[in-house]
């Protein structure tokens, strides 16, 4: 402060104007850089916040990091980043990072600095006395699509295998298990057939429920560069994307099953089927036929609120696209019909014979960094290696490996994300630990969420900041973010690429390997679980051993191979070569080429998919359709770009986006407060965002901000086969609140 | 993506392999073109390329380590249309290396340059933080760093440009729709249509260079997402102080050399006028030094004569002090039997030196990038107040004894002339601003008659009231002492709502400014 108001002293004077003009100096690789940006060395690594798996580097001068540049040899990115990618060494050095482990010593006293021996011997000791006490299902984990791989691995193995918990699940349940789901049912197993340059090599792109622009938006210049495509977008709301289509249909929230099957209807009677694919691998084509036959147009562009014509050149387009492709992300996820919505998707790709050729593929864009990491190699909704629970030879392949009894390998998946939450209210579950996630922000209704937080009788959390989450914490284990930690993400196009570590973690915090690696140790079972194991990399080669000969093959990787190439797609077994330029250098770009699926027939099964009503629909009362979604700027719950200052400056905070119409019935303007009602919950002083991008009686709000929670206000009902939940519509009222805004120019 | 097929394909781009968005030449290393003769290069932006995703903001503040409140890189959202054809743009846009830079020509100590490149450079060194440049932009290019207190804005990536690489924004752009390009400097000073869009000013006010590439079948209702907001601008005390105390000096001056020269009250009673003038004069350069970022570098400001009002302002001010302070100190000698005809002499050197101060004061706020304040109302307005109340001090200062109702009249007349003129300015305002619709007209509309109402109804008010008071005396004559309570009871008035006034002329002002996103002040 003083040294500021000196320099502010000679700027005054006149004394100081030249040597505190920002200066440049030039680098080896990216030549001229801003002075303060200019690293002594650069760590090659993997953006930490999105599933596309952007390729970048980080510089380090004097231990700190000071700059990210894209990667410009990664194929993922070829050099270029979104925002948070760009500032994302800004996280590491930010305020609110943990750097003691916290305890509270009795019920409702202070957090308190305590070391890490006593932060994990409790930890252990108390998991161990409530499961003595309330038996197996008392004791639970919520985990994360942010680890690295090798983490996942080793966290799995600690829960099911070390502490032998039941209830194992992580955030990923919230954002894309219904794409696991409906590939499961499709294809027999989990895995993205496609690959991103199906993107610039298809012939027609469809998107749906799928913002790339805000929300991956490293993808959006593949379709943009792909100008022989006809770009179809399915969202009820004119997104950034939708500026990227020739066509979209702005359906009303959830009548996307009704347009699918419309669509498919439509793709039957004007014989676009290809009948030699669904003859030769796929089974159900006959029930489909008779399924969508009342799906007549007119009802279908009546229900879904768009012209006939529209659905009908949307469908004409992708039956005669001689490559289409088929991607989605959240819009089709966040829902309790999630699942059948994905099947019925991949059904559409079936049916025209658009699976497993370039450009053709139903592609599921994840969400998190890593969330494809912890479907391959966590101990979720599947055994490690897609292994199914209920497959006893799959799990005498693992107790093989392990050289562990079969009986120590668990023989059905516990409950999933919502349902731990549920087992915390009914009693079932008394204790938690939460690894990376934030659910009073990110899980929906939090005031039904908070009550469950309250009743637990130990909550450990384990973060790399300060969150909402770790403020309710009994335990708080501080841990290292990326950019301080090594390890493989891999991307939604099955892209295994390497994350390094740059930097030393602040304070105390350790690699969440490394707490792993303590608490197996203070379990007495650390030799057991996680044999010879010193570093991230001895748990990669375990993992690699678990993966051969499954679909999510790593036996040919090694973590320099990964390196070299900047990212390997899998099935990647041993002996794959990856010198020289033929495609087969960077992996698998593509599954099921062969038109053999994962199913016990090896045909895709095409499934029978009709609409179910909304249950919290609008009425007099709430007469809203409250959408919930994303902005480019922030990831998540802003743990992250929140404290990253630039970001925050672009989206200071939530607001509120509804139609004209629906702005001067209220009387409220662009800039104006209100406060938003659901049967659950309120959001107070939110900002009035008049904007025609929204549809009359549907607005949209972020869902980013603690501050303006919209989980407030969002429903706990979740897909009854992933357990995914439906964030995106429930009824919500406005109402309009003192003028406290911008002073406005009085109109829209 | 059918829409976006023109867009490279018809820039001329000054980087090999920067524009053409295909997969082979991303890799490759960008060459930059050299310049032929005639031409300058400059940024093009390919609307319809354009995700709104921001990469380009945050690479700039990364590359030239800008601290967070001073973007010289902006993304601004647009929107027309109605669902569910609604169409949403973005416009990034920079510094936009005029052909005419109005900021280098306001720029009072010569801080900018336009390099044979055609890069608009500010240098660091030669600013003095007078934030003119701000002013005069009309994309409110130039921003003041408050820890620097000087401005800073986008040169191209100059260092890198030199280095043979292009801006970080070019590099940044995942895209492509932010390029560098080559411009013939004749053809487009003849043609510069492709520099005008939704969401920024009339190109013509500096021939902007950007060539910006807008998509078909733009709604005809597309506007800024920022349009919404109009926030008061900075009131700038030491200014409000500089012009108010400037014209007040001047009006003193007129006043008293006027009184003097058609034979005023008896010899000596007038130097108090005289030197109450100068005093005004100086604490008004004084107070303008509190304005400036780098005081200690105000000398600097007299460098740009050629072309900026604010460097005539400073030297004709200057002039007027040193004039007004020779026309006191005239004053001061002829008490002790000095020569009044010289003292004429110097009071109306001084007078025509004050009027050209006046004057070249209120060119400042002659601005295109400020419509409203681009008006003949400002040099009105200025004038107005020096004979609104200058002739009350004038007054006030002679000495109580020779206060007859003659002179009273005549100078209380003076002022009521001047403060009449300030009530038409107003009204000629409040008529303009609701007329017109354009965003800024409108905006200070919205923050006169709205925002401010109580402060403005204040404003009419106090001068109104003067007004009557200076009538009251007008009509009621009375010699000596009891009628100076009388004018300085309306001198008190009128000075108050001077203040208020010049107050409000500064807050409600609208600047042009690009289309910002929805949270940013245009």
């Amino acid at each position: 402060m003083n040294g500021e108001r000196t320099a502010s002293l000679m700027q005054v004077l006149g004394l100081g104007t030249e040597s505190d003009v920002p200066g440049y100096k030039t680098d080896e690789r990216f030549g001229v850089m801003g002075e303060s940006r200019h690293p002594d060395r650069w760590t090659k690594t993997t953006c930490g916040y999105c599933s596309v798996g952007c390729g970048m580097l980080l510089g380090v001068r004097g231990g700190r990091a000071v700059s990210v540049m894209g990667d410009p040899d990664h194929p993922v990115n070829r050099g270029r980043l979104c925002p948070k990618g760009l500032s994302e060494h800004h996280t590491i050095h930010a305020d609110g990072r943990l750097t003691a482990p916290l305890m509270r010593r009795e019920p409702g006293g202070a957090q308190i600095p305590v070391s890490w021996d006593e932060a994990v011997d409790t930890t252990v000791s108390e998991f161990g006395r409530i499961l003595d006490e309330h038996g197996p299902e008392s004791v639970a984990v919520l985990s994360t699509g942010q680890l690295v791989t090798e983490e996942f691995y080793a966290l799995g193995k600690l829960v099911r295998l070390g502490f032998g918990l039941k209830h194992y699940d992580g955030n990923t349940t919230l954002c894309m298990a219904s794409a696991v789901s409906g590939y499961k049912r499709s294809f027999g197993s989990d895995g993205p057939p496609g690959c991103y340059d199906d993107l610039a090599e298809a012939d027609c792109v469809v998107l749906v429920g799928a913002n790339i622009a805000d929300n991956h938006p490293l993808l959006a210049p593949r379709v943009l560069e792909n100008r022989d495509a006809t770009v179809i977008v399915i969202d009820p709301r004119v997104t950034k994307t939708a500026g990227l289509a020739d066509q979209h249909l702005a359906i009303r929230p959830r009548t996307d099953i009704t347009l699918f099957n419309g669509i498919l209807k439509i793709l039957i009677e004007e014989g676009l089927v290809d009948r030699e694919y669904v003859g030769a691998h796929t089974e159900g084509f006959d029930e489909l036929v008779a399924h969508v036959g009342p799906y007549d147009l007119d009802r279908v562009a009546a229900e879904c609120g768009v012209e006939a014509d529209a659905v009908r050149h949307a469908a004409l387009t992708i039956g005669r696209a001689e490559r289409a492709l088929v991607a989605w992300t959240m819009g089709v996820n966040h829902s309790v019909q999630g699942t059948e919505t994905v099947t019925l998707l991949n059904t559409l790709c079936l049916v025209t014979g658009n699976v497993g050729r370039p450009g053709a593929a139903p592609l599921s864009i994840t969400g998190q960094c890593n969330a494809m990491g912890t479907r391959e190699a966590g101990f979720t909704a599947s055994l490690p290696g897609y292994r199914a629970y209920d497959n006893d030879g799959d799990r005498a392949d693992l107790a093989a490996i392990w050289n562990l009894p079969v009986d120590r390998i668990p023989a059905a998946r516990g409950r999933a994300y919502p349902d731990i939450i549920d087992g915390v209210l009914d009693g079932t579950v008394k204790a938690l630990w939460i690894i990376a996630t934030n659910p009073p922000v990110s899980f929906p209704n939090r005031g039904r969420l908070e009550r469950a937080l309250s009743k637990l009788d130990l909550l450990v959390v384990q973060d790399g900041f300060s969150t909402p989450t770790t403020e309710l914490a009994d335990v708080v284990l501080p841990a290292a973010i990326w950019g301080e930690k090594d390890g493989t993400f891999t991307n939604s196009e099955r892209r295994v690429s390497r994350v390094g570590k740059a930097v030393e973690p602040p304070g105390q915090a350790r690699s969440d390997f490394d707490i792993f690696l303590a608490m197996a140790a203070a379990l007495g079972q650390r030799d057991e679980i996680y044999p010879g194991w010193q570093g991230p990399e001895d748990a990669f080669d375990e993992w690699r051993r678990v993966s051969a000969g499954r679909l999510c093959d790593y036996s040919g990787m090694t973590w320099d191979r990964i390196e070299a190439v900047g990212g390997l797609q899998w099935p990647f077994p041993a002996g794959t070569p990856t010198s020289g330029d033929t495609p087969a250098s960077g992996g698998t770009a593509r599954l099921y080429t062969d038109g053999r699926y994962q199913t016990p027939s090896g045909r895709a099964k095409i499934w029978c998919i009709s609409p179910e009503p909304i249950s919290d629909a609008p009425n007099q009362h709430f007469p809203f359709m409250l959408n919930t979604g994303r902005t480019v700027e922030h990831w998540h719950t802003r743990t992250k770009t929140g404290r990253v200052d630039i970001l925050e400056k672009l989206a200071p905070e939530a607001w509120v986006e509804l139609n004209p119409a629906d702005a001067t019935r209220l009387g409220v303007h662009s800039g104006d407060k209100v406060r938003l009602v659901s049967r659950r919950g309120t959001v107070d002083d939110i900002t009035v965002r008049v904007t025609s991008v929204v549809r009359p009686g549907e607005i949209f709000v972020p869902f980013h901000y603690d501050e303006s929670c919209v989980n407030r206000l969002t429903l706990n009902e979740f897909d009854p086969i992933s357990r995914e939940p439906n964030y995106k519509q429930c009824a919500v009222r406005i109402e309009p609140r003192d003028n406290i805004g911008h002073q406005t120019l009085g109109v829209s | 993506m059918a829409t976006t097929e023109e867009v490279t394909a018809s820039a001329p781009v000054a980087f090999l392999g920067i524009a053409s968005a295909t997969p082979d030449t991303l890799l490759g290393q960008p060459e930059l073109l050299p310049l032929d003769a005639g031409e300058q290069y400059r940024f093009g932006f390919a609307m319809d390329a354009c995700i709104g995703c921001h990469s380009c903001e945050v690479a700039c503040a990364e590359q030239n380590d800008t601290p967070i409140d001073v973007a010289w890189r902006r993304v601004g959202e647009l929107e027309g249309g109605s669902f569910p054809t609604t169409r949403r743009f973005n416009l990034s846009m920079a510094c936009n290396h005029c052909l005419e830079p109005t900021c280098l020509s306001g720029c009072p100590t010569n801080a900018y340059v336009k390099l044979d490149n055609g890069v608009v450079r500010h240098d660091a060194d030669e600013c003095i933080g007078c934030q003119y440049c701000i002013w005069n932009c009309p994309y409110e290019v130039p921003v003041f760093d408050q820890k620097r207190k000087i401005v800073s804005k986008c040169d191209m990536c100059l260092p890198r440009l030199e280095a043979g690489q292009e801006p970080a924004c070019v590099g940044a752009c995942p895209t492509h729709a932010i390029t560098v390009e080559k411009v013939n400097v004749a053809s487009w000073r003849a043609d510069h249509a492709a520099a005008d869009a939704p969401g920024m000013p009339p190109a013509d006010i500096s021939l902007s260079t950007t060539r910006i590439s807008l998509p078909a079948d733009m709604p005809p209702d597309t506007a800024a997402a920022s349009d919404y907001r109009v926030d008061p601008e900075d009131p700038h005390w030491p200014l409000i102080g500089l012009t108010l105390l400037t014209q007040l000096s001047l009006g003193i001056v007129a006043a008293t050399v006027a009184t003097q020269l058609v034979g005023g009250p008896g010899e000596g009673t007038l130097a108090g006028g005289a030197a109450g003038g100068f005093i005004a004069g100086a604490v008004a350069m004084v107070a303008s030094l509190l304005h400036l970022g780098r005081p200690t570098h105000a000398f600097k400001a007299l460098r740009n004569l050629r072309t900026s009002w604010l460097s005539r302002e400073v030297a004709l001010f200057s002039a007027f002090s040193v004039a007004s302070f020779a026309y006191a100190a005239v004053w001061r000698s002829a008490v002790r039997g000095g020569v009044p005809a010289l003292g004429a002499a110097v009071g109306v050197v001084a007078v025509v030196l004050g009027v050209a101060g006046v004057y070249a004061s209120g060119r400042i706020y002659l601005v295109p990038a400020r419509p409203v304040w681009n008006s003949k109302r400002t040099l009105g307005a200025f004038f107005a107040t020096a004979l609104s109340i200058g002739p009350l001090v004038t007054l006030f200062c002679i000495e109580r004894a020779q206060l007859d109702g003659g002179w009273i009249g005549v100078l209380l007349g003076a002022s009521a002339a001047g403060t009449m003129v300030q009530l038409a300015v107003l009204a000629h305002l409040v008529s303009t601003v609701r007329r017109r619709h354009d965003r800024q007209h409108r905006g200070t509309a919205t923050l006169l008659l709205d925002r401010f109402r109580g402060l403005f109804a204040a404003r009419i008010a106090l001068a109104v009231t003067g007004l009557a008071l200076s009538a009251w005396a007008l009509a009621v004559p009375v010699a000596g002492p009891a009628a100076a309570g009388r004018f300085g009871t309306s001198l008190v008035v009128l000075v108050l709502g001077e203040i208020i006034g010049r107050y409000l002329f500064y807050v409600t002002v609208v600047p042009y400014g690009m289309a910002a996103n929805f949270f940013e002040k245009p």
